[in-house]
């Protein structure tokens, strides 16, 4: 802990003090001290599991904490009930899965849980006062729009608005940027900066470190459930920070972070010709080679995942053709993509790649009945043989194949849904985001991973928002916009974050 | 050979922390606590009657509570592929009608097309909810006025009295003393609880019930692993009718009204989860066998029959709420 400088006069708006939490046994929290300034905004930091989500969630009322107290300026100790009650303390959380009403309006939402919203007040009056709240936040956001039809960055402001609405003076982030535009997240730090000013205090949480210097005074960093250290963001170094976070040297592995030999002369793995899908992608042509790595770069909704999708038979396209080895194949539904040997990794690991109350051997044999069950019956000997080989081999943790796989951190779930396609045989991957929400260390390994998968001749597609990861994975890059792929880049070098994100958003064209 | 891929990057990858299994789940809890609320069952109907714990009540319950058995173990894969069946009484009505009325001419010809309509009904259930993607409450609630109404239209809903020796001394004889409904109910629960445990559509009806998307995005046929557990559950709502009318010595074209409840009862009192992903097929005999063993007892503490299918509805909604309790995630 810091002693704040004497200089700087503040007052905590919130103080925690020695929170702990434990869940059936596993100590989540172990006595963690936090606390934040009116005019602040304080990050957060950790890998997954190192309990910050367990943190916020006890200050939001998702959950109790075992012990430990939480002091509100102005109220005194407080037991916050459930999230309800934190929002009419004044605490507000933008989450990563908002929790808004999709078939309400903006205005109705905003005054969700208040009787206001009930009707009992004349509808003008109080979509009145939430003209009034939204104006400074966003202002061409109509209080009329049904939130369903809203993009992740609206979602944002509203969450944020319905906090301000209840007089709130505490606003948590939880990773606000995972799904935001570069030109959006750009919108929102404007938008942080101003509640800052205002006198609110921010808690946020991002696994991003340019971020983190971008935007916050104060940054904690958890680890296993201890705070390893609260200081002051400026005096920190990002190699610091990196070895905070993940309790090693990792940061020289992760800027030598090796640009990919240039792989020329290989076969076509993968060729798709005039894919279609009404609304949605727009003759799409594209050729996949063995042992490269293109990335697929875009805005969200430029159509990245619709198309991964396509290609793996999990929705209908109306059009074109798609080869694989140079052979047409008709891929209807996800099991035909992987008798061709074509593998997904979804984007959203938990409700799209996981059983979550499944063990990880169970999850790593999702894909695997074939191989293991040829009569019926499970060879049980051998799966738990061959997932125990790769929980070494890919050092996943705990290195039981028995643990519930929802018990796994981002990573570790991650790295069993690659074993699981490279047990089933896959020599084609399409990756879907593959580090989204993963912690630094384990981002690096898997990234090691993709570039072994194209060194052994796979051929992957990789879409990615974050721009980084593609230039640092990628041989070639694909842009999209608008259901189109625009523009391939086939030489990657001189490529930059910048240049790309003007391809993506249509600023600048090549021929 | 795929394993040489990775080893590279295993050299240098560290550990990282990561929670560990929990070992006391709240599933184990509800076990317990399942065995506990048996106990206090079988301990209260024995202090309050002096007939209840004699062994030939006690097989009595067994007795009773096997046909609701049978019909819970075909709930149980049902609802673990996240799915519902309310057809059942009315498939054990329909199918027990037309054995009924085959076997005095051939004996083999009615069993096997009781049989084989059963599984036909299960099919017919499946395939409108795997493929059309309709509601499965819908499907089958709608199945179970169209099942049951066949029934009485094939007799003009008339019972059929009469059945075969040879057939009740199969379905409800004894072998040395114990009923075979009671052996044929812990053999259909065993051999569902090996398929769950040792074979790939066993794992596949969890993984569907547990995320079905991520079952299909792993390649898993999920309509097929859906039309199996309603055909399985159409043809042990079968055998359970054939116990049925071999008991009772006639078929009844409203045979098995409200059997649903009691399955679905039995099921979940037995651990399986209406949220899917859950369940155990010998657990849906302890279901059963509690159902049962409150039945019993209230009618020998002289509780009006009508009194009773409340209590039933009652136990049920009472274990679907420890269910949601107990399984709200997080």
């Amino acid at each position: 802990m810091q002693i704040p400088n004497a200089e700087t006069p503040w007052k905590p708006l919130l103080q925690l003090r020695g929170i702990t939490k434990a869940f059936a046994g596993v100590q989540a929290l172990k006595g963690v001290d936090f606390d934040l300034r009116a005019g602040e905004v304080h990050a957060l930091m950790g890998e997954n599991g190192a309990g910050k989500s367990t943190l916020m969630k006890i200050l939001f009322g998702v959950q109790p904490p075992d012990s430990g107290t939480i002091v509100l300026d102005g109220v005194g100790e407080v037991a916050i009930d459930d999230p309800r009650h934190a929002l009419a303390l004044g605490i507000g959380l933008v989450s990563q899965e908002p929790s808004l009403v999709p078939q309400l309006d903006v205005a109705q939402n905003i005054f969700l849980g208040q009787t206001e919203a009930l009707g009992v007040v004349p509808r003008s009056q109080f979509q009145a006062k939430a003209q009034e709240i939204l104006k400074p936040l966003a202002p061409r956001l109509p209080i009329t729009a049904r939130v369903g039809s809203l993009g992740m960055a609206e979602l944002q402001v509203v969450e944020i608005a319905r906090t301000l609405a209840r007089g709130g003076k505490i606003i948590g982030f939880d990773e606000p940027t995972s799904s935001l535009t570069p030109a959006e997240r750009d919108g929102l730090f404007a938008l942080i900066q101003q509640l800052k000013n205002s006198g609110k205090g921010i808690i946020y949480i991002s696994h991003r470190i340019p971020e983190v210097y971008a935007i916050s005074d104060r940054v904690t960093v958890l680890r296993d459930g201890r705070v390893v250290a609260s200081r002051a963001t400026k005096e920190v170094s990002a190699d610091e920070l990196i070895n905070m976070i993940a309790g090693r040297r990792l940061a020289e592995e992760l800027q030598h972070s090796a640009k990919p030999v240039v792989r020329a002369g290989r076969t076509e793995a993968l060729r798709l010709e005039g894919i279609s899908a009404t609304g949605k992608l727009h003759d799409i042509n594209l050729t996949l080679r063995t042992g490269e790595i293109f990335g697929l770069a875009g805005l969200v909704g430029s159509g990245r995942t619709e198309l991964a999708r396509c290609i793996f038979g999990a929705d209908r396209k109306n059009g074109g053709s798609v080869y694989i080895n140079g052979k047409p194949l008709d891929l209807r539904q996800p099991s035909d993509a992987k008798a061709a040997g074509i593998a997904l990794i979804p984007e959203d690991r938990r409700k799209q790649a996981l059983v979550p109350n499944m063990d990880v051997e169970r999850n790593f044999g999702l894909a695997n009945f074939q191989q293991y069950s040829p009569s019926g019956f499970l060879r049980l000997k051998q799966r738990r043989q061959d997932i125990e080989r790769y929980i070494e081999e890919m050092a996943i943790r705990p290195r039981r194949a028995g643990v519930r796989i929802r018990n796994l951190s981002g990573g570790n779930q991650q790295k069993v849904i690659i074993a699981r396609w490279l047990q089933s045989g896959a020599r084609i991957f399409l990756f879907d985001e593959p580090t989204r929400g993963i912690d630094v260390g384990a981002k690096f390994e898997i990234h090691e991973l993709m570039r072994r998968l194209a060194k052994d001749g796979c051929a992957l597609l990789v879409i990615s928002s974050e721009l980084p990861e593609i230039l640092a994975l990628c041989d070639r890059v694909g842009i999209m916009r608008g259901g189109r792929l625009v523009q391939t880049i086939d030489d990657c070098a001189g490529l930059t974050e910048d240049l790309l994100m003007k391809y993506a958003s249509g600023e600048v064209t090549r021929s | 050979m795929t394993n040489d891929r990775v080893s590279q990057v295993a050299a240098d990858a560290k550990t990282s922390a990561a929670p560990r299994e929990k070992k006391v789940s709240l599933g184990w809890i509800r076990s317990a606590s399942v065995v506990a609320g048996v106990a206090l069952l079988f301990i209260v109907f024995s202090v309050l009657t002096n007939s209840f714990y004699a062994p030939s009540n006690l097989l009595d319950i067994l007795l009773q509570s096997s046909i609701n058995a049978m019909i819970a173990v075909g709930m149980t894969l049902v609802v673990m592929a996240r799915g519902i069946d309310l057809s059942v009484g009315s498939v054990v009505g329909l199918t027990s009608m037309i054995t009924a009325s085959l076997l005095p001419q051939n004996f083999l010809l009615g069993v096997v097309a009781g049989i084989v309509l059963g599984v036909l009904c299960g099919l017919i259930n499946g395939i409108l909810i795997a493929k059309l993607k309709l509601p499965d409450f819908i499907v089958t609630l709608g199945m179970l006025s169209i099942y049951r109404g066949a029934a009485l239209i094939f007799t003009d809903g008339k019972p059929i009295y009469g059945i075969d020796a040879t057939f009740r001394a199969i379905f409800a004889g004894d072998v040395g003393g114990i009923p075979t409904p009671v052996i044929l109910a812990l053999a259909i629960a065993l051999l569902a609880f090996l398929m769950v445990r040792y074979t790939a559509l066993g794992e596949q009806i969890i993984a569907v019930g547990g995320n079905e998307e991520a079952a299909r995005l792993a390649g898993i046929n999920v309509e097929r692993v859906k039309i199996c557990v309603y055909a399985i559950s159409g043809l042990l709502a079968t055998f359970a009718g054939f116990v049925l009318i071999g008991r009772i010595g006639a078929a009844e074209p409203i045979g098995g009204t409200g059997f649903e409840l009691q399955a679905i009862g039995a099921a979940v009192i037995g651990g399986a989860s209406l949220f899917g992903g859950e369940g155990n097929p010998l657990g849906a005999l302890v279901g059963a066998l509690t159902l049962g063993a409150m039945q019993n007892g209230l009618t020998l503490l002289n509780v009006p029959s009508f009194w009773q299918l409340v209590a039933t509805g009652v136990v049920v909604i009472v274990a679907v709420f420890a269910d949601q309790v107990t399984r709200k995630r997080r």
